[in-house]
């Protein structure tokens, strides 16, 4: 029996780091891409998890100790975030989780992280099966899908009511989720969908799938598009010579720091509308003080992704501390009751494990994201509609 | 009788029974998780070591049984077949499907079959990511084959079970009269042809039986982590992983592809807790070296080393040429 | 009608740059007989060399790509002989787990160096449109076209008129008896992965405009190099550009009918025909 035991704890050796007792600092769990296709928002996500890191320790971190992040590579890749789960529940034993950064991904933790009884806050993962489970232990700090689609109809809504519509969306679970989400809305208010279109990312050519578009003759496009792609269908649309009174988005290569600028689509970008999660402008407290800082230690303007990480381990800390224990049941319970009133990422506070976080509506004008929607949040007037392309 | 006095065999019934109560031993599900993705893809690099490394017809398309393995059990789950039969229904499938594969691909040699079998695992992918009935790109949720609090151990269970019966496919292929025709084949295949080996039916039962076993740890992999998508169960990421276990664990040995699956599983998930961003380089560079410096694979090169040394001349084996049986 | 012809119009500015990249990979597989899995990765190593001189030094893509297709040149000069040369008589397996081996760590490496942001650089002729008729296309697209086929043309009239380009037709025709006629086979097999590499290098270069960077980008692209490579008959320089136009306007033209997602689709089902009932290629001459 010994010798079995020892060549069991020989293979396993190399795999496992042993867990720590009695620590100086509280661990807590957070899966993300650090490698893969995704890896650039990944490290968005450890870059928002950073500030927010500094800041609670600044503050003496939580009961008394400092955190520590215990980081786990997805690989952007579901089958590896759910071994995180367990490397970092069952051997790292964090009393609550983080992550992951995409919806496949995240939605594929789910059913482990409710298994093994661990909270999970999730930051990003904007597919709204993610939600679907109603489990007690998930909780989300982003607006989902069907927000995005709620919102941009009450802004089409208020703004002209369009009456055909085409969407164009990337051929991915981020795509995919956001393009259901948005047909279910517009059959809700009787707008046509007059063309749905999916594009490969990553290839050079979507001229003719936005020939296709142009085919169709669209009021409002609502395009679904996750990387820098939206620089090359602005581009594109221009040149295929595609003028819908409205080019709205589902945020992400849409509502990049970078989309507007000359180092993104430029001109190409002026009056097209995203929805937002949260823009360094916000209105919230804080916003600029997070941009400010994420510009001066990584040289770039955050975009919502990694405010959004940075909320989620506030969110955590603070649900530590309120829970004044490590009981992960314990922490569940305080991340239901938890009301943040004030963070740069607005005020905080879950329904049913989805904070009720505000959708915006932004358009590009002279180069600038500018809030134009809801009302009450709005900065500025919408410019509608946008200028055919011989006329800029 | 013989088998009873083999030192080999009773050897082997205690590896397995050791590998088999592996998780009492163990301390946590998390490395009974990385247990079962080890024995799993041990499993399936002895799958993939039937076309790969016997018959030498070497596949980067495995993927797509595997692939059909997991969709087949959530879908023929869905439609209300209890999950076991719908294992195995899947499994037909993937085996089926692996006909028409081999019947069109096994007419092409050498990288060309190679890049045959890539276009087809893609085609499967693209498939099932623009399908409705396989849930696109938002995925599937997968049935569960086992529950409750022994949940990991009962996966992991049914893996050992799975590489077993894997390892006695082998076994018999590596000392039956099928192996030998496989082997001919793998060595020179007009020659083997020549001599009367129906060599298009021959690699086509291996295929079968390849595609038959790795569509069951396609079902068991997809029902362990509960949730599929086409990118992580129809990547051609895992058809590389399935053929670099093996060969470099020695393709065409019995004990190549679980060496292969211990250590690069165990090194891959060690470099990861350490090297965060680049663990991929670290593997990157541990298979160049491995190719460098052990042409046959560990357990290959151990054994051609081992033998060398008993009895130098007669046994050494030849060394490939260029232009030799690969293409 | 229009949109047909501005489709395929569309379709062959593409297909002239996966020209580029196919004929990198089919020069390799023509000469060595391996098939390179680093192919992306090199053409990803081309994309970030041109970006950095872009980044630092100003220097315009559609120049800077020379600059990195001669260091490419040499990189792939060096990783033959480092690594690929030890390993040429092995089977073809270990060879193509060697490609995989290399484009696992240059993809890492890009990422330990460059982060893994998303780049692209914005030049001011890619705003730009030139118009014929009732056509338009893009001008950075237009000129990448003509450098692409400038490349094509050349690198024919390189391996039909020169010595060296000579010797490695005979080593792709026979490896076995060319040495017999005094080629130095490692010389020649040097100089064709490293012009294999510059190539997708130049591609990479090529395509920086048009697209966007980061580590993972030239995954997709070597699939998509398989199918270019198998379309116009395997190790055959021009039949490798031939299927990099092919592939271009299918996808383009299948895009334009049936919609995008069957782009890939019909690829792949093209490429099993071809393999399947004229592995030859489509122009169907014997291998050059």
């Amino acid at each position: 029996m010994r010798f079995k035991a020892i060549a069991a704890v020989g293979i396993l050796s190399l795999a496992s780091m042993v867990p720590a007792f009695g620590q100086a600092t509280t661990k807590i769990g957070v899966i993300t891409s650090l490698t893969g296709s995704l890896a650039a928002f990944g490290e968005a996500h450890k870059n928002g998890y950073a500030i927010a890191l500094d800041e609670i320790n600044a503050k003496g971190g939580v009961l008394g100790k400092k955190i520590e992040l215990d980081f786990y590579d997805d690989q952007s890749k579901p089958d590896q975030a759910v071994q995180g789960v367990s490397k970092l529940v069952d051997q790292d034993q964090v009393p609550v989780l983080l992550g992951s950064y995409s919806s496949e991904s995240t939605k594929a933790i789910v059913p482990a992280v409710s298994q093994r009884e661990t909270p999970l806050i999730i930051p990003t993962a904007t597919a709204d099966n993610v939600m679907d489970s109603k489990s007690p232990w998930i909780f989300r700090v982003c607006a989902g899908a069907n927000d995005y689609a709620k919102a941009t109809i009450a802004f089409l809504k208020a703004n002209g009511a369009p009456k055909k519509m085409a969407i164009v969306y990337e051929n991915t679970n981020f795509g995919q989720s956001n393009m259901k989400a948005m047909t279910a809305a517009a059959k809700e208010v009787g707008i046509e969908l007059v063309a749905v279109e999916s594009y490969e990312a990553k290839s050079p050519d979507y001229k003719a799938v936005l020939q296709r578009v142009k085919q169709a003759n669209p009021d409002v496009i609502y395009f679904c598009s996750y990387l820098l792609d939206a620089t090359t269908l602005m581009r594109q649309s221009r040149e295929v010579d595609l003028n819908p009174k409205y080019y709205t988005s589902a945020g992400t290569g849409f509502a990049a720091a970078e989309f507007p600028t000359e180092k993104g689509a430029g001109k190409n970008a002026e009056y097209t509308f995203s929805v937002s999660q949260w823009l360094p402008e916000a209105k919230w407290a804080g916003s600029k003080e997070f941009d400010a800082e994420f510009f001066k230690r990584f040289k770039t303007h955050p975009a919502y992704h990694a405010i959004q990480a940075y909320a989620a381990l506030r969110v955590a800390a603070e649900a530590i501390n309120n829970a004044k224990s490590l009981e992960p049941s314990k922490i569940r319970d305080a991340i239901k009751n938890i009301n943040m009133s004030s963070t740069p990422f607005g005020p905080i506070k879950f329904d049913n494990g989805q904070n009720q976080h505000p959708v915006l509506i932004t358009q590009v004008q002279q180069g600038q994201y500018r809030v134009v929607f809801p009302a009450d949040a709005a900065e500025t007037k919408p410019i509608i509609p946008a200028p055919v392309w011989s006329k800029r | 009788m013989s088998l009873l006095k083999s030192w080999k065999f009773w050897v082997s019934l205690i590896v397995v029974l050791v590998w088999a109560r592996m998780p009492w031993f163990i301390r946590n599900n998390y490395q009974l998780q990385v247990l079962f993705r080890i024995t799993l893809f041990a499993a399936l690099g002895l799958a993939w070591n039937l076309v790969g490394g016997y018959a030498g017809q070497l596949s980067l398309g495995h993927v797509a049984f595997f692939g059909v393995g997991a969709y087949g059990l959530a879908l023929f789950a869905d439609l209300g077949i209890p999950v076991w039969i719908a294992v195995f229904l899947a499994a037909l499938v993937s085996t089926a499907f692996a006909a028409v594969i081999g019947i069109i691909s096994f007419r092409l040699r050498g990288p060309y079959f190679t890049l045959a079998t890539i276009a087809f695992a893609e085609v499967l992918r693209l498939a099932a990511t623009n399908l409705n009935v396989t849930g696109g790109a938002i995925g599937l949720t997968m049935p569960g084959l086992f529950v409750g609090r022994t949940f990991w151990r009962s996966f992991y269970l049914a893996a050992v079970a799975l590489a077993v019966i894997s390892f006695i496919t082998n076994y018999w292929a590596s000392r039956s009269r099928f192996g030998y025709y496989l082997m001919a084949i793998r060595e020179d295949e007009d020659t083997a042809a020549a001599v009367g080996i129906n060599t298009a039916r021959c690699k086509l039962y291996a295929l079968l039986m390849s595609a038959f076993l790795t569509a069951l740890a396609g079902a068991l992999y997809g029902s362990a982590f509960q949730f599929i998508v086409p990118d992580s169960i129809l990547t051609i990421d895992i058809s590389i992983q399935i053929a670099i276990i093996t060969m470099l664990g020695g393709a065409g040995t019995l004990l190549g592809p679980i060496v292969g699956a211990v250590l690069l599983l165990t090194a891959s998930e060690a470099f990861k807790n350490v090297f965060q961003e680049s663990h991929l380089l670290i593997y990157g560079v541990l298979i160049v070296v491995v190719v460098l410096f052990l042409p046959e694979g560990i357990v290959g090169g151990l054994q051609h080393r081992f033998r060398k040394r008993i009895k130098p001349p007669k046994d050494a084996k030849p060394q490939p040429v260029l232009g030799g049986a690969a293409q | 009608m229009v949109r047909f012809l501005q489709a395929c119009a569309d379709g062959l500015l593409t297909g002239a740059l996966y020209a580029v990249i196919g004929m990198g990979l089919a020069l390799i597989f023509g000469v060595m007989r391996i098939v390179n899995f680093a192919h992306g990765a090199f053409l990803m190593v081309g994309m970030y060399a041109t970006y950095v001189l872009f980044d630092y030094f100003k220097i315009n893509p559609y120049i800077g790509f020379i600059p990195a297709g001669i260091a490419l040149f040499i990189f792939g000069y060096l990783i033959y002989m480092a690594l690929i040369r030890p390993i040429r008589d092995r089977s073809h397996f270990m060879q193509i787990l060697m490609t995989m081996g290399i484009g696992l760590i240059l993809t890492d490496a890009a990422q330990l160096i460059f982060k893994a942001d998303y780049r692209q650089t914005n030049i001011d002729l890619i705003n730009r449109s030139v118009h014929l008729g009732p056509f338009g296309a893009n001008a950075a697209e237009v000129l990448s076209f003509v450098i692409a086929v400038a490349f094509v043309i050349g690198l024919r009239s390189f391996v039909v008129r020169s010595l060296t380009g000579q010797a490695l037709r005979a080593i792709s025709q026979n490896a076995e008896i060319a040495p017999l006629m005094g080629i130095n086979l490692v010389r020649i097999q040097g100089i064709s992965f490293a012009l294999g590499t510059a190539l997708a290098g130049i591609a990479g270069g090529l395509l920086l405009p048009r697209l966007y960077l980061f580590p993972g980008v030239g995954e997709d692209y070597t699939t998509k190099a398989f199918v270019m490579v198998v379309l116009g008959g395997m190790g055959s320089i021009e039949g490798a550009a031939f299927g990099g136009l092919v592939l271009g306007l299918s996808e383009s033209v299948t895009s334009l009918y049936l919609g995008n997602q069957w782009a890939l689709i019909i690829d792949f089902v093209l490429f099993l025909l071809v393999l399947s009932f004229k592995p030859a290629g489509i122009i169907g001459r014997q291998r050059a």
